[in-house]
């Protein structure tokens, strides 16, 4: 009996849009992502690469050769659902499986022929479970993975390697199974090696001196040889609590005392396994039948009762029940909770209790998209700013906590004009603060920023008007023409001028190149 | 005087001046030391003024910041004030309030200094004039002094300086020490950082 089968999905990513829409199952599909005009073809169904459609063609060339070809972007819910979806049925056959790849699970078989026979038979019920969440698979079956996964994608449903002959096996296989970097697949062309058997025919040192770890990993794989340990995957915990009430309640302190103990016994299980609640999810059952559902998201994850307790509170009182409750349930989803203790010399942070508490009151006050630690988008757009959530790690022991990358950005950028590689800047040679980064001019920006009329003389501004009130531009510095994302819709260009105005307020105001409107992008201060 | 004697636990301050007079860069520095020294602060914005780049530029550690924006809602932004001075964990909670101050009755600044009191916040309140009265343990009031701008007098090519006379208008516990005078640097932002590349 062979030890270990390999399930695998060809084309996972679009068996996995195949399996929300089976319409498309018949129709040549391509699954694509980047937005448009450069999107590229990632997976193509079989009816596609019939017609020559393959990635990483772009779009614009799989609908030159096919006019008629489905076109779905990478969901990543899709595909997540998908893939567990697939594990879960390779858990009906083995409760030993290892999420190898997006689409590709390794099943331990061991024991197995007492249940379903020989290890074809254990392969047909692998085979028949994926069908039944919705995938074509085929299965592999070997004394090792590395010969299974192998065997799994030479096309037929189930393939069965007996034990001592995988080298003979798989050796007319084609190399492209070991799936092989680029430049490990034009090294092996060049070399003329094209199969399997001719890969693990090569001496082992002269492989790794030529191809490096990569190829040590290549030429284990067509021995079939497993180095790692097979990491057995476990199902996530589902956590809930239920509880039902034998009389109707009609109050909220009443429904408090049925939800502690309840919230009481999951945060129990959730301090077993050193987790947190991060979202949590209310169920009520209603006398009328109905069900009232509640999701309360916590703005930070939370293991204390009393404090979920006052959220579900605050949560109910904003979106009572219309009938009394006859039951309730509530299902926390785990998060793994951050364990540490502030160092002696370090400043104290808010209570995680009390944080969540006035956190959940501020989204309430000002809507939750309005609270945040402030995170700086990767970008170079103007205001490159998003929100995220607000939750303050304590300080390292050496005392430097994270180093953000944009501190980091910043600092070298100041090193880089203080080096001079700057513009002349007679006033920049003056002594500055030791420290660089200090005693930065801040910017109050607008948001969004005000339109403005702007006079223009001499290739300057010299006055604009602003809330109707005219102001005379004293100095003016610029322009600095700035753009970006031009491939995109959401492309910009623009000019940026600093000016002084004859009141004394320092502005930042901007050209865009794209419209010829002048705005107010902030105010220096 | 330095930033750190401006921020006290447990104690109102008020930053007020006008525009461009250098009092969001004082706010910004005083969020920075609180944010280096591994502690939370939060900003209750109430014009959405504030610039996460040039914070993160200033030193200033974002993930410890919890940016409350109210949408030009001064009543929201006073909620919220009255909700963070009660938490305490937070260094330093600043209110920006920016050109048009609502009036702070002087029960309501009362009620905010006990509040921080209890809880050693120490609150931050900056706008165009004074609004916490008697309420503030110290006010500060910055006054633009000059502007450098880099290259010739006639076609200059950069602001480089802001410099403000930063004074003590009121010190509840101390004496008002004489004026300062501090200087704030203008970075190059990101997309003029290209042409430095």
């Amino acid at each position: 009996m062979s030890a270990y089968a390999c399930l695998f999905v060809p084309s996972f990513l679009a068996a996995a849009v195949e399996r929300v829409e089976p319409a498309l199952r018949e129709r040549p599909l391509i699954v694509v992502t980047g937005t448009a005009p450069a999107t590229r073809v990632v997976e193509v169904n079989a009816a596609a690469r019939v017609l020559g459609v393959h990635p990483p063609m772009t779009e614009a060339e799989a609908r030159a050769r096919c006019s008629e070809l489905t076109t779905r972007t990478c969901a990543d819910e899709a595909r997540a659902a998908a893939h567990l979806a697939l594990l879960d049925a390779a858990l009906a056959v083995s409760p030993r499986v290892e999420d190898a790849a997006p689409g590709i699970v390794h099943v331990d078989t061991s024991g197995l022929d007492r249940l379903f026979g020989d290890a074809a038979s254990v392969g047909r019920r692998l085979v028949r479970e994926a069908r039944a969440v919705g995938f074509t698979a085929t299965v592999g079956l070997a004394e090792s993975r590395a010969a299974a996964r192998v065997a799994a994608r030479l096309g037929r449903a189930v393939t069965v390697v007996e034990g001592g002959r995988e080298r003979e096996t798989l050796a007319g296989a084609s190399v492209m199974l070991l799936e092989p970097d680029a430049d490990t697949t034009m090294t092996l062309a060049r070399w003329g090696v094209r199969t399997v058997g001719e890969l693990a025919a090569l001496p082992r040192d002269g492989l790794v001196a030529r191809l490096g770890a990569g190829g040590l990993r290549l030429h284990d794989l067509a021995c079939g040889i497993d180095r790692a340990p097979f990491r057995t995957y476990t199902p996530p915990v589902f956590y809930q609590e239920a509880q039902g009430i034998d009389w109707e309640i009609e109050t909220l302190d009443a429904l408090a005392a049925v939800l502690t103990p309840a919230l009481e016994r999951l945060c129990a299980r959730l301090a077993a396994g050193h987790l947190a609640a991060d979202v949590l999810d209310v169920e009520l059952r209603l006398v009328s039948g109905e069900r009232h559902h509640r999701r309360v998201a916590l703005a930070h994850p939370l293991g204390d009762p009393q404090a979920l307790l006052t959220l579900v509170r605050l949560d109910l009182e904003a979106h009572p029940p219309n009938a009394a409750v006859v039951g309730v349930a509530v299902v926390a989803h785990p998060v793994r909770s951050v364990a540490g203790q502030g160092g002696l010399w370090h400043p104290t942070l808010p209570a995680i209790r009390e944080l969540a508490t006035v956190l959940t009151r501020l989204a309430a006050l000002v809507g939750p998209e309005a609270v945040g630690a402030p995170q700086l988008i990767d970008s170079h757009r103007p205001d490159p700013a998003t929100l995220t959530r607000f939750n303050p790690q304590v300080v390292s022991e050496d005392g430097g906590g994270r180093k953000s990358r944009m501190r980091e950005i910043a600092g070298s950028l100041h090193e880089r004009v203080s080096a001079g590689h700057g513009p002349p800047c007679p006033a920049a040679s003056a002594p500055r603060p030791l420290t660089g980064v200090e005693n930065t001019l801040a910017l109050r920006r607008l948001r969004p920023p005000r339109a403005i009329d702007v006079t223009w003389e001499s290739d300057a501004p010299s006055a604009l008007e602003w809330n109707g009130a005219r102001y005379r531009v004293m100095t003016a510095a610029g322009p600095w023409r700035i753009s970006g994302e031009w491939w995109d819709v959401r492309g910009w260009a623009r000019d940026e001028w600093d000016v002084a105005l004859s009141d004394g307020t320092l502005c930042r105001i901007t050209l865009d190149l794209r419209t010829g409107a002048w705005s107010l992008d902030g105010v220096y201060d | 005087m330095r930033i750190q004697s401006f921020v006290r636990a447990g104690e109102i301050t008020e930053i007020c001046g006008r525009l461009s007079s250098g009092r969001t860069s004082l706010l910004i520095s005083a969020l920075r030391r609180a944010t280096r020294a591994g502690a939370a602060a939060a900003l209750v914005d109430a014009d959405d003024a504030f610039d996460a780049l040039g914070a993160a530029r200033a030193g200033v550690d974002l993930s410890r910041v919890l940016w409350v924006r109210c949408g030009r809602r001064r009543d929201l932004a006073l909620r919220a004030v009255d909700l963070l001075a009660r938490c305490p964990g937070f260094a330093v909670v600043a209110v920006d309030f920016g050109e048009l101050a609502p009036r702070l009755s002087l029960s309501t600044a009362f009620r905010l200094r006990l509040a921080v009191r209890r809880s050693r916040v120490a609150l931050v309140v900056l706008s165009s004039r004074r609004i916490a009265g008697a309420g503030a343990a110290l006010a500060v009031e910055t006054v633009q002094a000059n502007v450098d701008w880099a290259g010739p007098a006639r076609a200059v090519t950069r602001l480089t300086r802001l410099r403000a006379r930063v004074s003590i208008v009121r010190a509840r516990t101390s004496p008002v020490p004489s004026p300062i005078e501090m200087a704030w640097w203008c970075e190059v932002s990101d997309g003029r950082a290209a042409r430095f590349a």
